[in-house]
């Protein structure tokens, strides 16, 4: 493979980038008007400007992309995450176009796409999966048989459902019909499809999920867990690797569950299985996720692989450089996304311009960042600024220095989730490892950093007042 | 004149200090600018970062955290209670004609809202066309001449509500 | 040591008091400050020296000697503004309401003294019920001893003056020979008879606002050269007149850092509309050709049919004159001419290049403007133009006709550069006018006059209605595009800082007055 275009944006594209030249393959960016002075632009070998800022004129024009890629005569396209990553009509164009989509095949995207059509592939190789039933339903009567069985509290999801939406939780049998009419409505509006799932609803849930890769010569491997249950509004804030209490035992089960699924679908490339664990570490397939993630660098960090590297080889054709064997966890990381939004005011964007923008740097840490000091943030995509990942020998080592490196990380010009990050990580809840995905909506108030600040804020004024009268004691010379 | 200030801290935050308080702090100069603070036994770095005696402005680090302060004197404190805004501006209720001429054209009319600038009527005078506009965001009540009149330097034209 | 020291502590708390609690939260009450809190304002935090803090009076009739204030109803003395030299009275109204005695006028006289010698400004914040009538002619004479002082130092130092308060009577002398008056709206008022005197004498009813508050001195009369709502905003507004002044006659203007660009300035381009009978709003231009938001405009609702103020170009203070063609179509009348001579003769004074921006059909007509001397006022600014020796760079957007081109600082006066727009129409007068009387025969002689004369109108205008044939001769250095007016100026006047003029020995002329 000589040269591969990226087609994304932001922090993803420059960090693929990266690898893609470490390996002495040539890069191609693609840009909308707007992401001229992007510094995935300023990165890559070739960059072409491919439509207007709104990501539907742009980043999402798929027979543009590979327009451009032929012209260039491009021998693999990345898709990042985002965007056309999971767009298996993509995937497929790509390949019917002669070039290489660095990914798994549009079968697998497609079968992984749907919750009905994942959990059917799934379910011949004996992944455990949330109670309730595998099809969907529209019929309130069926409803109340299935949640019955499982026991409430139930979920009611939507099928073609995602990011929160057409999701309902009922509590009890009286509330069940009214919950299955507005999520049917709310899903029929949203995607058009008003069939739901009904499960059973873990309470104090964790999201931990399974890094996968595999081979064109049948090999499957797992690379250990991510833990994610730092959400926000079913958003990642915080991600660590490995997950702060999975046993040996859980660990090796939920690995080889996950290369199961990836087996059940004939998955190449790299890919995540998301998993729901409750208290009792009980563990129930959710979905998996047919593209590289955003948290991905906690799992490189402790296994030590570089995960793009390995996509590439395999797209290349080649076979993973070790077995399940040779992979071990060493040490600790955690990430927190940067994004521009304002923890005080409900993590609202934060639109503007960065006038102070400063990288933490310093033993341990990585930042995985899209944007330079002076960039306004384009109202049109996803606000994150950075990925800020701290590693360490112990999960102890990384929090402390994630910490460090919170308040050495400069950002003026626009709010951002820096200080939400301070919270979490300071707070005891997070800290002992006994937290689960109502972490936020537990612990988390805007008062709380409020609170933070307004300590530092009267010492600041103590010292300017002081300064002041000390100021006022210099003699000052009129000059004529 | 008393001993309290009155200092900003970014948009949020209003304390008020006696030179008392300040005197009492327990302070070490580390460097140029930077001192190191113990209070109630916790440890603060400070740096002052920037900043503007004349203005009373102060952009000061804690810790590595940012603030931008202000400091209000006494003096300011009592020009603040005087209730002296700084932009006052006068609200106008009527406009007269600024010069002898003739109404060439009325471009609004009586209970009609404008708002700052719009354009009211056409004046001509010394051959010129002048438009006249609104100093003010209103109400019209009253026009109190016609077009094709002829009017004389302060003759009233239009009143507000 | 320790009790003397608390003895001189003691005096100065209770000079500090001035008039006592009582009158300073009287004149809180009244929206005023005091007089030492003003200063304290006015001045950079910390810089104010205070020079006669324990002067008392002498007077002993009437029984005086039993009433004594330290101070003597003036706080005096020096400070900085910006880091910059400047001396200070502000009158005491809680002290005798401000009176003026012997003594009071000696403590301002030192401060203008040692001003003189020292070659700085003198402002002067004044709120006093005037003479003190107790002490008789020795007042009278502190007035006028101030008076002498005020024109010595006349075109030697920046003088400005405040009005915080009541100033009346003889008192309005000295403020009026200073170089700025500003009023503050509402608590002050100037005249030279009050308003009783005035009902008893000529019977007519008048209050002190109407008579002389800020509002009719800002527009009537134009001897207020600016207006402020409150104590605070006057005394900031006076900060940043001094930014644009030197210290004294001998310096050049302040310059602040200013790094150059790209100058063009497309926005001018669009302001003079093709219609010749559509006014502009000659602001626009000015604020096209200036650093962003640095116009301070003298005497805005007085003759407004020409504009002055200060302004900066490139960093540097420059004086502006500019008719209005918004107003009167901006000719020049009795008061406009005025207004203009005396600003110009200020910033003759003290090294204040000149940019004068001309759009002017002609004087005003009428009995009202010859009865009143327009002959004899509209002299004035062609008298202070020409004998002004510091850069005087022209720039005529539009129409500059007749007396008035001659007027508006044309090269022949000795401006140092002349610009023209290509809208530009410099001629004896305007087309229309100018036609009926040259073609007057022809037109008459027409089947359709009125046709013919709109063709003749045409035809001259075409010919004369343009900058060419001054720019043939040279009375026009250069036209140019309006959007390059800006990097022309920043370039003309750079190339005039140094420009010396000899003028012929005189003790001084004989202007007009």
């Amino acid at each position: 493979m000589k040269k591969i275009l990226i087609a994304n944006r932001g922090e993803i594209a420059v960090r693929v980038m990266k690898t893609v030249k470490k390996m002495g393959i040539k890069t191609v960016a693609v840009y909308s008007e707007v992401d001229r002075n992007a510094p995935h632009v300023l990165f890559a070998d070739e960059a072409v400007c491919i439509g207007e800022a709104p990501s539907n004129k742009s980043y999402l024009k798929g027979d543009k992309i590979i327009e451009v890629a032929k012209k260039l005569q491009v021998d693999g396209i990345h898709p990042g995450y985002g965007f056309l990553s999971e767009n298996a009509d993509f995937a497929e164009a790509v390949e019917n176009s002669g070039i290489t989509f660095i990914g798994p095949k549009s079968k697998a995207i497609r079968i992984m796409g749907s919750k009905l059509a994942a959990k059917e592939a799934v379910k011949a190789y004996d992944i455990p999966m949330v109670p309730g039933i595998d099809e969907a339903i529209s019929d309130v009567a069926k409803a109340h048989e299935i949640a019955n069985e499982v026991g409430y509290p139930v979920l009611i999801k939507a099928s073609a459902g995602g990011g929160g939406k057409g999701m309902r939780i009922v509590e009890k049998e009286e509330d069940l019909e009214s919950g299955m009419k507005r999520a049917i409505s709310e899903a029929t509006s949203a995607f058009g499809d008003g069939s739901v799932f009904v499960e059973k609803y873990v309470t104090s849930p964790r999201h931990i999920e399974v890094q996968v890769m595999a081979d064109t010569h049948g090999n499957v491997l797992h690379f250990f867990e991510r833990e994610c249950s730092v959400q926000r509004r079913h958003q990642k804030v915080v991600e660590e690797a490995p997950s702060a209490i999975l046993t040996p035992e859980s660990r090796k089960e939920m690995g080889e569950a996950a290369c199961k699924v990836a087996k059940s679908c004939d998955y190449i490339g790299a890919g995540t299985v998301e998993f729901l664990m409750d208290a009792d570490h009980n563990f129930y397939f959710l979905e998996m996720n047919t593209r590289l993630q955003v948290e991905h660098p906690v799992t490189e960090l402790i296994t030590g692989v570089d995960l793009v590297e390995l996509q590439i080889k395999v797209a290349r054709g080649e076979e993973l450089p070790m077995k399940q064997e040779d992979l071990t966890i060493n040490g600790h990381a955690v990430e927190l996304r940067v994004y521009a939004e304002d923890p005080l005011n409900d993590f609202l964007p934060s639109v503007g311009n960065l006038e102070t923008y400063q990288l933490p740097v310093g033993e341990g840490i990585r930042v995985d960042n899209g944007f330079r000091e002076g960039m306004d943030i384009p109202i049109y995509y996803d606000p994150m600024l950075s990925k800020l990942i701290a590693y360490g020998k112990t999960r102890e080592e990384a929090i402390e220095l994630m910490l460090d490196a919170i308040q050495n990380y400069k950002v003026k010009g626009v709010q951002t989730t820096l200080p939400f990050g301070s919270f979490v990580f300071a707070h005891e809840a997070f800290r002992s490892g006994n937290f689960d995905t109502h972490f936020v909506k537990n612990y988390y108030a805007p008062e709380m950093i409020k609170e933070q600040t307004s300590n530092e804020a009267e010492i600041a004024a103590m010292i300017a007042l002081y300064q002041f009268l000390e100021d006022k004691k210099i003699v000052r010379l009129p000059s004529n | 004149m008393n001993d309290s200030y009155s200092v900003k801290v970014g948009d949020d935050f209003d304390f008020t200090l006696s030179k008392d308080t300040i005197s009492s702090l327990d302070l070490i100069t580390t460097g140029d600018g930077a001192y190191h603070l113990l209070k109630d036994g916790t440890s603060y770095h400070v740096k002052i970062l920037d900043s503007h005696f004349n203005k009373g402005t102060y952009t000061i680090s804690i810790n590595g955290s940012e603030y931008e302060t202000a400091i209000q004197t006494p003096l300011d404190e009592l020009i603040k209670k005087m209730g002296f805004a700084v932009n006052a501006g006068k609200n106008i209720d009527s406009i007269s004609a600024p010069m002898p001429g003739l109404i060439l054209d009325i471009l609004v009319e009586e209970g009609q809202e404008v708002n700052e600038e719009d354009q009211l009527l056409i004046l001509e005078a010394m051959k010129m066309e002048n438009i006249i506009t609104s100093p003010r965001q209103g109400v019209i009540k009253s026009v109190s001449v016609s077009k094709g009149d002829a009017v004389e330097k302060k003759q009233l034209l239009i009143e507000f509500e | 040591m320790d009790h003397k020291i608390k003895e001189l502590q003691d005096r100065i708390a209770q000079a500090h008091l001035g008039g006592g609690e009582k009158r300073i939260e009287k004149q809180h009450q009244k929206k005023k400050l005091t007089a030492r809190e003003r200063v304290l304002y006015f001045l950079d935090e910390g810089s104010f020296e205070e020079m006669g803090i324990l002067v008392t009076h002498r007077t002993t009739d009437f029984g005086m000697d039993k009433e004594m204030y330290y101070g003597d109803g003036v706080v005096t003395g020096y400070g900085t503004v910006n880091g910059r030299l400047v001396y200070v009275y502000a009158q005491d109204f809680t002290v005798f309401g401000g009176a003026l005695s012997e003594t009071h006028a000696e403590k301002i006289c030192k401060v203008m003294d040692l001003a003189m010698k020292v070659g700085a400004p003198v402002i002067g914040l004044n709120d006093s019920g005037g003479a003190r009538i107790q002490e008789g002619v020795r007042s009278l004479g502190g007035y006028a001893d101030i008076f002498y002082r005020n024109v010595q130092a006349s075109g030697v130092i920046p003088q400005i003056s405040a009005i915080m308060g009541p100033c009346a009577g003889g008192a309005v002398y000295s403020p009026a020979m200073t170089d700025f008056i500003i009023m503050v709206e509402e608590t002050s008022y100037m005249f030279v008879t009050g308003p009783n005197v005035v009902k008893t004498v000529t019977n007519e009813t008048v209050t002190s606002e109407e008579l002389g508050g800020a509002s009719t001195h800002a527009v009537k009369s134009g001897v207020a050269h600016r207006t402020s709502a409150n104590d605070a905003t006057c005394l900031d507004d006076i900060r940043k007149l001094l930014d644009y002044l030197p210290q004294n006659n001998k310096e050049t203007t302040p310059l602040l850092p200013y790094e150059l660009g790209d100058e063009t300035r497309e926005e001018l381009s669009d302001i003079v509309p093709d219609n010749p009978n559509k006014p502009y709003d000659m602001h626009d231009v000015i604020n096209g050709i200036i650093d962003g938001d640095s116009f301070y405009e003298i005497h805005k609702d007085y003759a407004e049919n020409i504009i002055t103020g200060f302004a900066r170009l490139g960093g540097r203070s420059i004086g502006i004159i500019a008719n209005q063609p918004m107003f009167l179509a901006g000719v020049l009348g009795v008061k406009s001419s005025r207004k203009a001579a005396r600003f110009t003769r200020f910033c003759d004074s003290f090294n204040i290049p000149l940019l004068v921006l001309v759009d002017v059909p002609g004087f005003l007509p009428g009995t009202d403007q010859e009865w009143n001397g327009i002959i004899v006022h509209g002299a004035k600014l062609l008298y202070a133009l020409s004998e002004a020796t510091v850069p005087r760079v022209t720039v005529i957007t539009r129409k500059a006709y007749g007396g008035a081109y001659d007027v508006m600082n044309s090269k022949h006066i000795g401006a140092d550069f002349n610009y023209a727009w290509p809208s530009a129409e410099i001629a004896v007068m305007g087309a229309k006018g100018a036609s009926e009387i040259i073609f007057r025969r022809e037109i008459a002689a027409a089947d359709d006059p009125e046709a013919k004369l709109k063709e003749k109108e045409a035809e001259y205008a075409n010919k004369f209605a343009n900058p060419y044939r001054a720019a043939k001769r040279g009375f026009i250095d250069e036209v140019i595009l309006p959007k390059d007016t800006r990097s022309k100026l920043l370039k003309t006047f750079a190339m005039l800082e140094k420009k010396e003029v000899q003028t012929p020995w005189k003790k001084h002329g004989n202007i007009p007055l």
